[in-house]
Parts: structure tokens; sequence; C-alpha cells
């Protein structure tokens, strides 16, 4: 058994691999030296995906099965010629067995049906009613987020900033916000429920009802497929941060807290991974392994990570190039061995 | 119709297989570039925008002319060099 983490820098790809006990690990790279290597996926066939970006050359997406040699996917994401939309980065790709998904900035949802070969705009997202009203967060107007209920493949969720959480319950023709319970950050008076300023989606995957948020404004879980928010930051230095993740065997969530989203930094200087192991009810650091001062490198919204296996390895990387992992539910964390450029995305996988 | 040399940047290099550059052909730069396009398809989205123009920081030269101080896509001849660059200013 090979575990593979891809993190995806400013600089290219790194690919770290182990074994299942992934205490000793193999680093190479960069892949696509030179590029913005936004995040990546696998679909269930077996084929790898890197997301490239470039301020110079634009973004696209890369195949391959091995790792080591690419192709560029020609049809790929891409908004009408001539058109005002522009795609500047692929920021997730979610692969199903049914359908790959891309989300990308400016904000809109792609689809592929053919492993990624080709890929169509998800038309009834993409130019919604409320479109024009859209507002961008700092980090740009973007898709960062899709889930889709394993259960029922055609009921997915989609995270925009800062628009806020949708859903679709018939694959993609129609779409609602999904945002009751949270706090709004950008009040539009002709849509009040756009606006929100979703930064991080999880979802149990067992128990698909159960979805988690992390917000520019606070922390949430959802009981009922996203109807409903319900704020749950008990324990949490701060209702700020990105990233957010869980654990498919034990539930137990994963974030990376920061100071407000006027300093976004961590909280007193301190690298430490919070985790709720009862649902959100509460939270508890954890920072055994982790740097215990003088840390200022915050984590981004893609860059925290989980593994399928049992127990599950969590994998988180900064910006200033740090990738954590911990193979114990975050009881003890262990520095793998490079220091990067600033990472934008950590996703692991598992071969047999 | 003339026959040039298309010249691509380290970082673009991958889209033709490692190699640096691409023979191509046309009456005039634009149309060399829609030759290369044709030929490597993967090519157009690193070098042009949604609009269809170059992307704001490619740059592109014909010979040793920047072709964004000229009005008319420069008329090209055998042996010409259209050379491809990431505009650079500042630190």
């Amino acid at each position: 058994m090979r575990v593979t983490v891809i993190a995806g820098t400013e600089k290219g790809a790194f690919v770290c691999t182990s074994d299942r006990g992934r205490r000793e690990w193999e680093v190479r790279g960069p892949l696509f030296k030179g590029w913005r290597v936004t995040t990546s996926g696998r679909s269930p066939s077996g084929r790898f995906f890197l997301a490239t970006a470039s301020q110079v050359y634009g973004a696209a997406i890369h195949t391959g099965t091995d790792l080591e040699r690419w192709s560029q996917i020609e049809r790929g994401p891409a908004y009408p010629d001539k058109g005002e939309r522009k795609l500047n980065q692929i920021w997730t790709l979610t692969c199903t067995p049914s359908r790959l998904y891309a989300g990308v900035d400016t904000a809109g949802l792609f689809a592929s049906d053919d492993d990624g070969e080709s890929w169509q705009p998800v038309v009834a997202l993409n130019d919604h009613p409320t479109r024009s009203k859209w507002f961008p967060g700092a980090g740009g107007l973007c898709a960062h987020a899709v889930l889709v209920d394993p259960a029922r493949p055609e009921r997915v969720w989609v995270g925009i900033s800062a628009v806020g959480v949708w859903r679709s319950d018939d694959g993609g023709r129609s779409w609602q916000p999904k945002n009751a319970g949270v706090r709004c950050v950008s009040e539009d008076n002709e849509h009040p429920d756009i606006g929100y300023c979703v930064h991080g989606l999880a979802q149990d995957p067992e128990h698909t009802e159960r979805l988690y948020r992390q917000d520019h404004a606070g922390m949430y879980r959802s009981r009922d497929g996203g109807d409903t928010w319900q704020e749950n930051a008990d324990g949490l230095p701060s209702w700020f941060g990105f990233p957010i993740a869980i654990d498919p065997h034990t539930k137990t969530i994963f974030a990376f807290p920061l100071e407000s989203d006027e300093y976004r930094m961590p909280v007193d200087g301190r690298c430490r991974i919070y985790r709720s192991r009862d649902g959100g009810d509460s939270w508890e650091a954890t920072d055994r392994g982790l740097p215990r001062e003088h840390y200022h490198a915050s984590v981004l919204r893609g860059a925290l990570a989980v593994d399928p296996l049992d127990p599950a390895g969590v994998y988180f990387g900064s910006t200033s190039g740090d990738l954590f992992a911990s193979v114990d539910g975050g009881d003890s964390w262990q520095a793998l061995p490079c220091r990067l450029p600033r990472i934008l995305s950590v996703k692991a996988y598992v071969e047999e | 119709m003339a026959h040039a040399t298309l010249e691509l940047p380290t970082l673009l290099q991958r889209v033709l297989g490692g190699r640096a550059t691409l023979e191509v052909e046309g009456e005039n730069v634009l149309e060399a570039l829609e030759d290369a396009y044709r030929q490597v398809p993967a090519l157009r989205v690193h070098l042009c925008d949604e609009s269809g123009a170059l992307r704001r920081h490619v740059l592109c030269f014909h010979n040793d002319i920047n072709t964004r101080w000229v009005d008319e896509s420069p008329r090209l001849s055998d042996g010409d060099c259209i050379t491809i660059m990431q505009a650079v200013s500042g630190g």
C-alpha cells in the first residue's frame, strides 16, 4: 500500500509518499516547476488531475496516471469567448464515480461526464438570477468547495465566496442558496439569501445530512443537509479560519482557526489544529509535535486533508511551506521532511 | 505564405513536449499564431484570454519588434522568428 500526499504550492507540486504507517516520507518535485498548482484530484478510474495557474499564462488542468507523465486537458473548464467572465484559477476538483466537478474563479462550476476529457459549465448555477449581485471575497469571487452526496449523487453542494452555500437536488439543473442561520457578511437588499462568505465545507460521508462549514463569520454545522445551520464554536479561540476536514471513520472534525479577518494569523503565534470529536459540540486544541511559539504562517482553505485509511491520516500545509501529518487523530503531529513554497492545496490518496 | 519559427519560454515548453520551438506558417504574425494553435491546441489558453487577445502579461515579438507597438499584425517573411515572452516589470 502506498499513501501519496500532493502539496500544490506557489511554485509547483510536490509528491510525498509513504507506506501504511505514514511515518517515513519521501518527497519529490517540483512537478510543473514555476506554476501555481492550485489543487489536485483523482477520479475513480485512477487518473490524477493537477490544476495549474499563472498570472501570465492562465489556468489549465493536466492529467496522468503515474504522477510523472502528464497531458494537458484541451477541453478544460472555460468561459465563452468574448464574454466578460475570465477563468483565473481552478480552486477545487471533486471526483465521483459518475461525474467530475471543478469549482473555479471567477466563480463558476464546471462538470465532466467523460473522466475529465471535456468540461461543461453548470449553467443553472453560473447564470443564477442572483449572479449580478455576487460579491467577491478577499481571495476573489471563487467556487472553492464542492460536496457530492455519495448515496445520492444528484445532490451537490457548492461553496462560493462571498456568496454562500448552494445546493442542487437534481444533478445541477436547479440551485437553492442554503445559508439559514449563518451570519451574513455582505447584505444584499434584493437577494437576502446571498452575501454569505463560506470558507470551507466538510460532510459526514455516512450521515450525509451532517455538514460542517467554516465561515468568514463563524463555525457552523447543519443536521439537515444545509437547510438550517447552527453555530458551533465552543472551545475555538476565534470565529475566523479557512480549512475544515472530517475523519471519515471517527467523524472527528479538524480546523485551523485564525485571529480575525483583520489579522488572518494563528492565534497567539501558535500552530494549533483544533478538533471536535463530538460532532461540533466542543473543540480542543492539538499541538503535540507542532511549533509552539513564533508561528505566524496560516493554512489556506485547500491545505488541510484527510486520507481514507483507518486510522485516517490528517495533513496540513502552511503558507510558510511546512507540511505536517498526524496518524492518531491529532494526538500528535510530525513534520514531513521538506520546506516548500507557499502551500495552496493538500490532498491525500491511497493506492492498494 | 511565409514559414517562421515560434519560440516559447521555458514555462510553456511543456505543451511542445519539452521543445522550445515550433515551425509555423502564415501571411502575418496573427496567422502564424493561429497555425500554432491548430498544431498545438493546448497552447491557446496560455497565450490568449477570453477576449481572444494575447494575455495581458504575454509579450509577442516579431524578430526584434514588440507586436504591441504596431497597429497591424506584421507581415512575415521566410525565416522570421516569433518569440513569446513573459512581461517583466518591477522586482
